[in-house]
Order: structure tokens, then sequence, then C-alpha cells
């Protein structure tokens, strides 16, 4: 190498590293992260503490890689170079058919499903109204013609199958997997069901839970005459935000049952912190923001009540994960109370609140996934 | 601190290099040493106590062995070596091996030895963890006082300069290791010219394409199979595991010897060579030339020579070898598959002394090939199975004795690292520095900053991502 050339490629080298690690420490610090739906890590000031026990630089490295400049381009490029390398996943996403994205699926041991099932039996046999068991298939089950050939780690249907059989005599299960299988009932972005999923799923524990009433259409296009309204068009999920595949087009969220329930009176009372606000079944302004799919009943909470005056049936209390936000409307339409009770948020006694409000029937429905991986399903048994 | 991270790339090493070239010449070593010290206490601030121990030990020890030989008191030169040998090797003893050890005693009901889980310091207690690169500074300050006394190294008598040589952060937590004596002159003076800082620039950024694009993309094929229990282990796939493995190890250590070499460029040294493409070894014996060279020629210059290597009785060099083979595999990590893993090389290279070697020779080159890397890869089960309850089993899975030939997953893994692998194994061989002579000298010019830029901002897309970039030689 001559030395002017030297010179020229020494220069485009520090112009690079210079360059960036200029632009990091000039550049404002973003808090938020669209992209990943996440909160970045900040910029720290050391204290002797700190430095000493290597916190400091912990915090340091994490900040540096959060707030590296383009980062969420970064992001993309890596995304793409996967996908150029003939990859068919990135981060534990596989790129699936129609740009559907499937977080991988951690089939639970058998140890850990006999626990968490033997927490539901308990819950069966400490109340005195029915209890209901049903588990949402993962997305990799019900669309498992889009996934990747062969793709290891996905839903079989085997741990339903397990759970279903590990039920006890207080407990009915309901099985959703024939409603669900096959049906285009999943956001392609997200881990969740659409609300013609909620629908679908609906149908089936309707019947498994013995209910009677109207039934809705089957042709997937319509409730009771109502028909689906798109009402939003760029949903991303969370799946997208941790796959990095800016290729995929974003997701449309449609609803069929409006606001105030097909009979107008169904009002909801949310519980963020113990005293009842009231709220509904949508929340138009969760549309504007980045995780879109709070715009059914507003996001997480302790503690959710829907009634519904004009419904055929009494109280129902679900013990549930977001799956049932977008299944509730369906829930309200049959029953005069739906209690949505998240055991993440809430360490009410699940035995006192059935007695205090006067709960006829229970229904405990989680997504396989977060049924294998929830660490508060224990409060069922308490 | 580690290379491949984007505080280093983009913050620690720009500040050092700005800070570095604006200091004159006699305070560079100073800004060095500054330098080194931080980038060994980011991970475990506590262990740059360590540090200063070490430089000060060797330091003084280094003139003492000086001033008995110039005295004439080989004696108390001699004595002064054993000193120094004996604190660096309690010191690797103590961090390295000693709840190693403990914990082996008490598994067979010798449990005198208490297990230590932290050490306590004034104002609290911090964990024992292995200090991060203490098996290779020990090998180079021991190497220092041996030198000084056989004559081959000069004393170094101001402290600065050997405390920037104990600490030197390029060559620090990975290797390679340095030899004083392969320093010595550039520790007082090195030329730092443009010339030099740009073809560093080419190694650092080849060996961070090696580390961050090659190992890390195998390194979760790899865990998968790791990860897979013994009774589901298909024979493909633990071949497929294995190979990952192969791969993601030989990237990811010459990467940061690359990373190293580079690095030291850019600082006005000159390490030597340490990877020499070990995977067209032809036999057991070639492949330990050409894998971590600099710890192969550390164990023969003082372990193997010392006892006599090969000049000596039959009996007594297998014994050597043995000695040798077993220091090498535990200097790989306190567990005992490394030491089995020593114990595996022991057995080729000494059946190639004693007549495979001569077998070799006259058989051919394409089988000699085979050889070598089927040798080599199989190690490797032994080397990165710690488990002796999954090792058999995989082992086992290698040899047709698993659960079939392949199963679905196997299928899913291969249509999905195909291209890296195939990518891999194209540079784990001369193919693409042959091509790159074969361009003429324009071409190359255009070509080098176009491919040098295209390392830097794949490799940085994968760090800022980062999910996956381990430090694999904690163990070390």
């Amino acid at each position: 190498m001559s030395k002017q050339y030297s010179i020229f490629i020494t220069a485009l080298f520090c112009l690079f590293t210079f360059g960036f690690g200029i632009a990091l420490i000039l550049s404002p610090s973003r808090d938020f992260s669209d992209q990943e739906n996440r909160f970045l890590a900040q910029f720290k000031a050391p204290t002797l503490d700190t430095l000493r026990s290597g916190k400091f630089m912990e915090s340091f490295e994490d900040y540096v890689t959060d707030q590296f400049p383009l980062r969420d381009q970064w992001i993309q490029l890596k995304a793409y170079s996967e996908r150029a390398l003939g990859k068919q996943e990135n981060n534990k996403v596989y790129f699936g058919g129609n740009g559907t994205l499937f977080a991988q699926f951690q089939v639970p041991s058998e140890e850990e499903l006999e626990q968490k099932a033997g927490y539901v039996n308990k819950l069966g046999a400490n109340l005195d109204v029915p209890v209901y068991f049903s588990l949402v298939p993962d997305k990799s089950f019900v669309l498992a013609d889009l996934l990747p050939a062969n793709a290891p780690n996905v839903d079989d249907g085997s741990t339903i199958e397990k759970a279903r059989g590990l039920c006890g005599d207080g407990v009915t299960f309901v099985d959703l997997r024939n409603a669900l299988a096959g049906r285009n009932d999943f956001y392609r972005t997200d881990h969740h069901w659409t609300t013609l999923g909620a629908q679908h799923a609906w149908e089936a524990l309707r019947a498994g839970m013995g209910l009677t009433g109207q039934a809705g259409d089957t042709d997937g296009l319509s409730y009771q005459g109502l028909s689906y309204t798109q009402v939003s068009d760029s949903f991303y999920g969370t799946t997208y935000s941790s796959s990095g595949a800016a290729w995929v087009e974003p997701d449309s969220i449609y609803t069929v049952i409006p606001e105030g329930g097909t009979r107008g009176r169904t009002t909801v009372d949310r519980y963020p912190e113990g005293v009842a606000i009231p709220g509904g079944l949508y929340y138009p302004e969760k549309l504007e923001v980045k995780d879109k799919y709070a715009y059914f009943l507003g996001g997480n909470q302790p503690l959710c009540v829907v009634k519904n005056p004009d419904a055929e049936n009494g109280r129902l209390l679900v013990i549930r994960d977001s799956y049932a936000d977008c299944l509730a409307p369906f829930l309200s339409e049959a029953f005069q109370e739906v209690h949505l009770f998240d055991l993440r948020y809430n360490n009410t006694s699940l035995k006192k609140y059935v007695a205090d409000n006067g709960i006829d029937q229970v229904l405990v429905l989680y997504s396989a996934a977060n049924f294998s991986t929830d660490q508060n399903l224990f409060k069922l048994g308490l | 601190m580690i290379f491949s991270s984007p505080y280093f790339l983009f913050l620690y090493f720009p500040i050092v290099l700005t800070l570095y070239y604006i200091s004159p010449l006699r305070w560079r070593n100073l800004v060095l040493l500054i330098a080194n010290l931080i980038f060994y206490g980011w991970g475990e601030p506590v262990y740059v106590l360590i540090m200063f121990l070490s430089i000060a030990i060797d330091y003084s020890h280094g003139r003492i062995v000086t001033r008995c030989k110039a005295g004439g008191n080989d004696r108390g030169a001699r004595m002064a070596v054993a000193s120094s040998v004996v604190f660096n090797l309690l010191l690797l003893g103590f961090f390295k091996y000693y709840n190693f050890i403990a914990g082996s005693l008490a598994a067979v009901g010798l449990s005198f030895l208490p297990v230590i889980d932290s050490l306590p310091l004034p104002g609290g207690t911090i964990p024992f963890t292995l200090p991060i690169g203490i098996s290779f500074y020990t090998f180079q300050t021991m190497s220092y006082t041996i030198d000084v006394y056989r004559g081959d190294a000069r004393c170094q008598k101001n402290i600065v300069t050997f405390g920037t040589f104990v600490t030197l952060f390029p060559q620090l937590i990975a290797g390679p290791i340095i030899k004083y004596k392969d320093l010595d002159d550039q520790l007082e003076h090195r030329d730092h010219t443009v010339e030099k800082f740009a073809s560093g620039v080419q190694r650092f950024t080849i060996g961070a394409c090696k580390k961050v694009l090659l190992a890390n993309a195998l390194g979760p094929l790899w865990d998968v199979y790791l990860a897979t229990p013994s009774a589901q282990l298909t024979t493909l796939g633990a071949w497929l595991g294995i190979i990952a493995f192969s791969l993601q190890l030989y990237f990811d250590f010459s990467g940061y010897s690359d990373m190293a070499i580079g690095l030291g460029r850019m600082l006005g040294f000159e390490f030597l060579e340490n990877f020499n493409y070990p995977y067209l070894s032809k036999s057991a014996s070639e492949f330990w030339r050409r894998w971590h060279i600099s710890l192969g020629s550390w164990f023969r210059e003082y372990l193997y020579f010392p006892l006599g290597g090969s000049r000596v009785s039959r009996g007594r060099m297998v014994l050597n070898l043995l000695i040798v083979w077993a220091a090498t595999g535990i200097w790989h990590g306190a567990s005992w598959n490394f030491l089995l893993w020593g114990l595996y090389w022991f057995v080729w290279i000494t059946l190639e002394k004693l007549w495979l070697g001569q077998a070799l020779d006259r058989a051919p080159v394409w089988l000699t090939h085979v050889y070598g890397v089927l040798v080599a890869i199989v190690g490797w089960a032994i080397f990165a199975v710690e488990d002796f309850a999954a090792m058999g089993p995989y082992l086992a899975a290698m040899f047709g004795f698993g659960a079939g030939a392949l199963d679905t997953d196997f299928l899913y893994y291969l249509r999905n690292y195909l291209p890296i692998l195939a990518i891999a194994v194209a540079a784990a061989t001369p193919l693409g520095k042959n091509l790159w002579h074969r361009l003429p000298e324009r071409a190359q010019k255009i070509a080098f900053p176009v491919l040098m830029l295209a390392g830097l901002v794949f490799t940085t897309a994968y760090l800022v991502d980062g999910t996956y970039n381990p430090f694999l030689y904690f163990r070390f």
C-alpha cells in the first residue's frame, strides 16, 4: 500500500468509528423504541458504588447499543441480511408464508404442565360453581401450513392434548383446536388472535359451556348480521417488533360488535387500582400508538368488569391473559357480567371473589404459550 | 471489555487512539498502560489489583534475576526464577483451579477444602470468578523471568514499560500469548507509520467479520445440538452440530487474534501470527502447528524442551508428551473434559511420533486431510460437551449409535445454515486469499475499501442487534 492509499484507508476507518461514536454522544437519547415496543436504556452517570460493582459498565453497554445512531435501521439491515443468507428466522421469529411471522413456541415439559394443570384442578375443587378451562392454541398450530418446512419449536397441539388429559373431575375442558385450526384467525405480525379468531373461539366456548341463546354466523364474515369493520390498517404487532422483518406489511384490525354491545346497553368498569373507572370495549386512541392491540379494553389491567343487563346468563369470571381482551365483547353478549381477572396484577383470593360477587361460572382461559410460562398460576390453587 | 462490542469499537478505541497519538512518544506507554487498566477493569474493577500485583512481582523478580546473574550468583537467580514461576502458577492455580480441585476432592469424599463463592474485600465481598484472560497473562509474565534468566530477554528497568507489556490490551484477554523477548524492542521504540496503521485496519476488519459475521452466526446452531437431549440426537444432527462448533471456535478465536494483531499494528506493534488455516492440517501434529500457535510454542519452549523434548529415550519422550498434553488440556479450563481432551491429543500425537506419521507420509494427500480434520472435529466434541453424561452419547451419536440417521429438525437446520456453513468452510481455506491475489492491483484498490466498509457496516448491524455475542474464553 502506498502512503497516500494508506491515508485514505485510515481516514475511512476513522471516519466510520469516530463518526458513529461522536454521533452517539451528540444525538439526543430516545426514551422508547416504537419498532421494538420497549423502553430504551439511558445514560446513567457513574457513582463510586456503580463503578466498583461494575453496574455502571453494564448499564453503559446497554446504553450504547440501545441509543446507537440509526439503531432501527441497523436491526432491519441485519434482518434483511439474514433473509438474504437463506435464513427462515431472525431473533427467534420464523418468516412464514404470506408475510406471516411466528414467534418460536417452547413446548413445555411434562412436569411444568402437570404443575400448572394441578393449579386449575385445585381451583375446580375449591369452588362450588362450574369451572371451565380452555387453552388458545399457538399461532404455529393454527397456521401450521404457513410455517417454514420442518420448523422446530412449534406448537403441534400436544400441549393442549396433554392439558386436556390432565383435567380433573371438577373442571370441564373446552378444546379450541378444531374451531381455529387452519383458519385465518391470527394477526400476521402479532401473537394474538384477531377478532375473527375470537369469534371462532367463542362459538366453541358456547358449545363447550352448554350455553343457549343465539348462535353466531359461521361464514366468518359477520356476527349476527353485523359485518366486520376495519378500524386500523397499520398494526405492527410484537412478533414483528422482535423480528426486524421490515419487509412485512402491517396488519389490519377489525371489530364486529359495536361499542356498547349489539343491544346498546353494555358498560365497562375498569379497575386499574382497585376503584371502578368507567371505560369501554374499545379505545380508539390506542390506534394512534404502537401497541394497537390495546384498542381492545385498553390494555393490561388487574380487573375489568363488562356488564350487559340484556344478556341471558348470569355472571362469568374469566381468569385470563391478553387474548381475552378481544373476546370480551362476545362473552358480554351472553353474560350479564363478565369479570376479567388477570392473575399477574391481581392478588385477590379467587374463592372470596367468587363468593363476594355471586359468580355463576368460571372460565380459565390462557394461550398455550402463556399457560406454560406464567409464574402466577399458583394463585389459582390458593 | 471485548473488541466485538459497539462501546469498544465506537467509543473506547477512538478515544484511546486520540489520546495515544496526541501524546508525545515518551508518554505513549503510560497512556497505553492507563488505557489497558481501564480495559481490564471494565468487567471486574477489583481484579485490576491482580494486574498491579502481577506487574510488581514480575518486575521485581526480573530485577533480582539480573542482579544475581551480574553478581555471579546463579543459585540466587534460579531461586528468583522459581519464585516467579511459583507465584504465577499460584495466581493461576488459585483463581482458576481452586474450586475445581476442592470440588473434585469433595466428590471423592475428601471435603477438607471449602468451596469459595465470594472473596472478602474491604467494604463488601465480590463473587469469586475467574479473572478474564488470567491464563494468557500469567503465561506471558512467566516467560519474562525465565527469558531474563536464560539471557534471551533483557531486564526491563522501567516499570511503566513493563506494566504496558503485562497489560497490553489488544492481546490481554484472548491472546496471542506474546513472549516478552518478542516485544522487547517494540516496547522501547516502535514505528508509527500510516502504512502499518492501514494494514492494522485491514486485519482488524477481517477479524471482526470472522467473529461477528461467521462465528456468531454459527454459534446458535451448535447451541441447538448441545441442548438436544441425548436420546434425541441423530447421527447427521450430531455431525452438523459439532461441525458448526468447530467452525465457530475457529472463527471466533482466530478472529480475536486477527483483531488483536490489527489493533496492535494501529498502535505500532507487530505481534506474531496465531493461526494458519488449521483445518488444512494433514496430521494431529500439524494441527497444533497451525492452531493457537502461540500456546503450542509456549508449551514447547517452557515445558517440553526443558523436560528433554524428544531427544531422550522413547519411554521418556512419551512421558514428556503426556505431561505437555495434560497441561495443554487443563489450561483450556478447570474441568475434567479439558484434561481428557488434552489426553486425546496426546494419544494421536504420540501415535504419529511412533509409527502413524510414517504411514501418513505414504497415504494419499486427500486421505491425510480427511484424517487431520476428523481428528480435530472429534476432539472438539470432547472439548465442547463438558458434561460427561452427555459427552459419551454425543460421540456415540456421531458414530451411528444415536436416535437414527436424521430427524426433521435436522432438515430445517441444514436448510437454514447451509449457506453460512458453505461460506465458513470456504473461509477456513486460503481460497479467498488466493482469489484476492489474482485480482489485478487496480481492482484490489477499488475492492478493498468497498469490502472493508461493507464488513464494518454488517458487523455494526449484527453488533447493534446484539442478540448473540458470546465470549468463549471465559474459562481459559
